[in-house]
C-alpha cells in the first residue's frame, strides 16, 4: 500500500515537473532570440502598414491619470486604425527593476514613460532608441517644448526621449498655521523663510515650521538652487568649486541651522512623520513639494487649508528643481514606426491638454498661458521658468548618493558643511573621471 | 542477460530523472553560470555583446569598498544574534509547550502565527513602532518607563536602525524554531525521561544529559538552516532600513540588489552575490566539519 502511494506521489511529481519543464523551455529558447532584436525590427518595419500592431506602453501614473490615459489611448486608436496601445501601470518603486528585467530578458515594452533622471542611464547602455534623425516629427516636437525638460533626454549628443510631462516643487504652506502665528504672507526670501520656519515651530505641541521629505537631493534641491547652489560646471567635467562653493555650503548650512534649532522636523533622517501626513494633520506648517499634492490632499486631507507659493528667493532670485517624465522608445521594440506615432501623439496638444486636466503639467511651451489649464498650474509654470534640471549624466544616481551622504553627515554633526561637501566634490569628480 | 536488464532499468531511470535535471539546469545551474560570467564584465544589460571584460575588477572594487565591509559585518552580526536568540528562545518555548499544560494548542498556534504573517506587513509595523516621532517604542521608553529624556531617532542611526531589523526577524522566526524543536522533543522516548526521573535525575540533568544529546540532529539541522537564512537576509533590511543612513545598514543581499537594480551595475551585483556564495560555501564546510557526529556515536 505504502509503495503504491509513493508511486502515485512520484507520478504526480513527474507530471508537474513535465508541465513546468514545458513552460520553461520556450521561455529559455526565446530569450536569446529576442536579444537579436535588430533583425526582427527591420523585418517588422518593412512589413505592410496594414498589419495590426500592438504598442506596449509602461508608466507609473496615478489613478486619475490612468483613467484619463484610457481616453487618450481611445482617441489615438481611433485616429490610427490598426494600432492598439496596451498600457501597463507600475508602482514607482518597482518600475526601474521591471524595466531592467524586461530589457535584460529581451522582452521589452515598445514605449515607456520614465523618470527624467533615468534616460541618460538607460541610453548609455543602448537600451533606448535614438529619436533625432529617426523619428519623423522629432524636430517639430522638440522645438515646441520647454528646453529644460527636453535637455534631460540628451545623452552623448543625441536625444533618446521626449519630455512627456514636467513638474517642479514649490512652497506648500498651511494657511491656518500662518494665521495663528500672525504671519500674513508666505516667505518671499530665504531670510523670511528661516524666520517664519522658527516662528511657526512650537516644541511644546510638537509642531514644526518646515519639514523636508528626506536627504536625497530632490528634497533640499529647491532651496539649494534658490540659494545659488550648483553641483557641477556647465560641461559636466568637475564638481570641485561647484558642489562645495560658498553658495552650496551656505544652503546646506542654512538647513543644518534650522535642523539644530528644531525648526525643521527630524523626519528627513528617516523614521519620522512623512511630509504630506504631517502637513495634512497640522504638524508641519511648510513643506516643499509638487503639483501632485493637490490630488493627495483632496483625497486624504480635504479639510486642509493650504496654498502654493514660489520658492523663497536667494540673492539671485527664486529657483527650484525640474522633475517630470520622458517618453522613450525601447531599442528592442519590434514596432518602432508605430511606437513613434504613439509617442508623437502623447506629445500632441490634444493629449497634453487632456492629461493636464488631472494635474499633469504639460511641456508644450505654447500651453503655458492657456486659460483652460487648472488654476494652480500658474505658480508651477512660473517656477519652471527658473527651475534647474539635475545633472543629466548616467552617473547621476551615484552623484545623488554622494550629496545625500554629505547632507546626512552635516545633519548628524559628523562634519561641517564645508568638510562634507568637499568630500562630495572629491567623490563626484572621481565619478566624472570614469 | 544481466547487462540488458540493467540497461532496461537505466532508460526509465533517465526518463524519470530528466525533468528534474532540466528544471535544475534551466532555473538554477544556467543562471548560476551566467551570473558568474557577468561578474567578470562591465556588463551592458541591453546589449550583452557590448560588455567589457574587466577581470577581477568588480571583485576587487567590492573587497576594497567600505560599504561592502559594513554590509558583511551587518550580515554577520545579524546572523549571530538572530540565530542564537531564535535557537535559545525556540528551545525554551518548545520545552514548555511540550508539557501537558492548559491551552497548549492555543499557544502552539500563537507562537507559529508570526511565521505565516506577511513580511511586508510585519516590517511596516516594526517601522511604525520604531518611528522617531510618535513611535510606540519611544512612547514606552520615554513616557511610560522614563528611561530616556528625548525621542530616539532609531532609523536615522546606523547601529540603532538594526534593532528593529533584528527584532522583527526574531519575532517572526522563533515560532518556526519552536516547531522544529517540538518535533525533535517528541522523538525522545518518554521511557528514557521516566527512567531518569526514577533514578533521581532532576529537571536540569534530564535536560542536559538526555534531551539535548538526543536532539543533536535537530540542533544541527536548525543551526545550518538558520545560519544560511541569516546570511541571505534581505527582506527586513530592504523594508525597514533600505541601507539608510549612508548605506551603512545594508545586508550583503540588499547591497547586491542596489548595485544591480538601482545602479544598473550588473557586474558588481554579480560579484557581490559570488562573494556571498564563497562565504556561505566556506562556512558550510566549517559547519559540516565541526558538527559531524563524533566517531564514538
Amino acid at each position: 500500500m505504502k509503495g503504491r502511494l509513493s508511486l502515485v506521489f512520484l507520478s504526480v511529481l513527474i507530471i508537474m515537473s513535465l508541465i513546468l519543464g514545458a513552460c520553461a523551455a520556450p521561455a529559455a529558447t526565446e530569450a536569446p532570440a529576442a536579444t537579436e532584436a535588430p533583425a526582427a525590427t527591420e523585418a517588422a518595419t518593412e512589413a505592410p502598414a496594414a498589419e495590426p500592431v500592438t504598442i506596449k506602453y509602461w508608466h507609473t501614473m496615478s489613478d486619475p491619470e490612468t483613467a484619463k490615459l484610457d481616453e487618450v489611448i481611445a482617441a489615438f486608436e481611433a485616429a490610427n486604425p490598426g494600432i492598439t496601445v496596451e498600457p501597463s501601470r507600475y508602482a514607482w518603486g518597482d518600475f526601474k527593476t521591471a524595466l531592467l528585467t524586461s530589457i535584460a530578458g529581451g522582452d521589452v515594452p515598445d514605449t515607456a514613460r520614465m523618470d527624467i533622471a533615468w534616460v541618460s542611464e538607460f541610453a548609455s547602455q543602448g537600451a533606448l532608441m535614438q529619436l533625432d534623425g529617426a523619428m519623423p516629427d522629432f524636430d517639430a516636437i522638440a522645438a515646441s517644448v520647454f528646453p529644460g525638460p527636453l535637455s534631460t533626454n540628451k545623452w552623448d549628443g543625441h536625444y533618446y526621449g521626449l519630455p512627456q510631462n514636467t513638474n517642479t516643487q514649490v512652497l506648500v504652506y498651511n494657511k491656518a498655521s500662518f494665521e495663528a502665528a500672525g504671519i500674513a504672507n508666505p516667505p518671499a526670501t530665504i531670510e523670511d523663510f528661516v524666520a517664519d520656519a522658527c516662528a511657526l515651530t512650537d516644541a511644546a505641541s510638537g509642531t514644526y515650521g518646515y519639514a523636508q521629505g528626506g536627504t536625497y537631493f530632490w528634497a533640499p534641491a529647491p532651496l539649494f538652487y534658490a540659494m545659488g547652489g550648483k553641483i557641477v560646471d556647465e560641461g559636466i567635467t568637475t564638481a570641485t568649486g561647484y558642489v562645495n562653493s560658498a553658495e552650496s555650503v551656505a544652503a546646506f548650512s542654512m538647513m543644518k541651522d534650522l535642523y539644530d534649532k528644531g525648526c525643521m522636523s527630524p523626519n528627513l533622517l528617516g523614521g519620522g512623520i512623512a511630509t504630506d501626513a504631517g502637513q495634512g494633520t497640522g504638524i508641519y506648517a511648510m513643506i516643499i513639494d509638487g503639483p501632485w499634492m493637490v490630488d493627495i490632499y483632496k483625497a486624504n486631507y480635504p479639510e486642509l487649508d493650504y496654498a502654493f507659493a514660489p520658492i523663497p528667493a536667494g540673492a539671485n532670485g527664486t529657483s527650484s528643481v525640474v522633475g517630470g517624465e520622458d517618453v522613450v522608445i525601447l531599442d528592442g521594440s519590434a514596432n518602432k514606426e508605430a511606437a513613434a506615432k504613439w509617442v508623437a501623439y502623447l506629445m500632441s496638444v490634444d493629449a497634453q491638454k487632456a492629461l493636464a486636466q488631472v494635474g499633469v503639467v504639460p511641456t508644450i511651451a505654447s500651453l503655458a498661458g492657456e486659460a483652460d489649464m487648472p488654476a494652480y498650474f500658474a505658480v508651477f509654470m512660473e517656477q519652471l521658468k527658473t527651475a534647474q534640471a539635475r545633472v543629466p549624466s548616467p552617473k547621476w544616481s551615484d552623484m545623488d548618493t554622494a550629496i545625500n551622504n554629505a547632507y546626512q553627515r552635516i545633519l548628524n554633526g559628523d562634519q561641517t558643511a564645508q568638510e562634507a561637501l568637499d568630500q562630495a566634490a572629491t567623490e563626484i569628480d572621481a565619478l566624472l573621471a570614469q | 542477460m544481466r547487462n540488458s536488464k540493467a540497461r532496461n532499468q537505466i532508460i526509465p531511470a533517465v526518463i524519470f530523472l530528466l525533468p528534474g535535471f532540466v528544471l535544475l539546469g534551466v532555473f538554477f545551474i544556467g543562471p548560476l553560470l551566467y551570473s558568474f560570467r557577468i561578474s567578470f564584465f562591465d556588463w551592458n544589460f541591453a546589449h550583452p555583446d557590448r560588455s567589457v571584460f574587466v577581470g577581477f575588477t568588480n571583485y576587487l572594487t567590492q573587497l576594497k569598498s567600505q560599504i561592502f565591509h559594513r554590509a558583511v559585518l551587518n550580515t554577520a552580526v545579524y546572523t549571530v544574534i538572530t540565530v542564537a536568540i531564535k535557537m535559545t528562545l525556540g528551545f525554551a518555548i518548545a520545552v514548555i509547550l511540550n508539557q501537558s499544560l492548559r491551552g497548549r494548542t492555543f499557544f502552539r498556534v500563537a507562537y507559529y502565527l508570526p511565521v505565516i504573517t506577511s513580511w511586508v506587513i510585519v516590517s511596516l509595523l516594526f517601522t511604525y513602532m520604531f518611528s522617531g516621532m510618535g513611535g510606540l517604542v519611544n512612547y514606552f521608553l520615554k513616557d511610560v518607563l522614563h528611561a530616556i529624556s528625548k525621542n530616539i531617532m532609531w532609523l536615522a542611526d546606523d547601529i540603532l536602525a538594526l534593532v528593529p531589523v533584528v527584532l522583527v526577524d526574531i519575532w517572526k522566526g522563533v515560532g518556526w524554531a519552536t516547531v522544529i524543536f517540538l518535533a525533535g522533543l517528541q522523538g525522545i522516548p518518554s521511557e528514557l525521561l521516566e527512567a531518569a526521573q526514577v533514578d533521581g535525575a532532576n529537571r536540569w540533568q534530564r535536560l542536559m544529559k538526555i534531551m539535548l544529546p538526543m536532539m543533536r540532529g535537530t540542533l544541527v539541522f536548525l543551526l545550518v538552516v538558520l545560519v544560511l537564512g541569516g546570511l541571505n537576509a534581505y527582506v527586513p533590511f530592504q523594508l525597514i532600513t533600505r541601507g539608510a543612513p549612508q548605506d551603512l545598514t545594508h545586508s550583503i543581499l540588499t547591497l547586491m540588489y542596489r548595485a544591480t537594480f538601482s545602479r544598473m551595475d550588473f557586474g558588481n551585483g554579480a560579484a557581490i552575490s559570488y562573494l556571498l556564495t564563497i562565504f556561505v560555501f566556506v562556512l558550510s564546510l566549517v559547519q559540516l566539519k565541526l558538527l559531524r557526529k563524533p566517531a564514538g556515536e
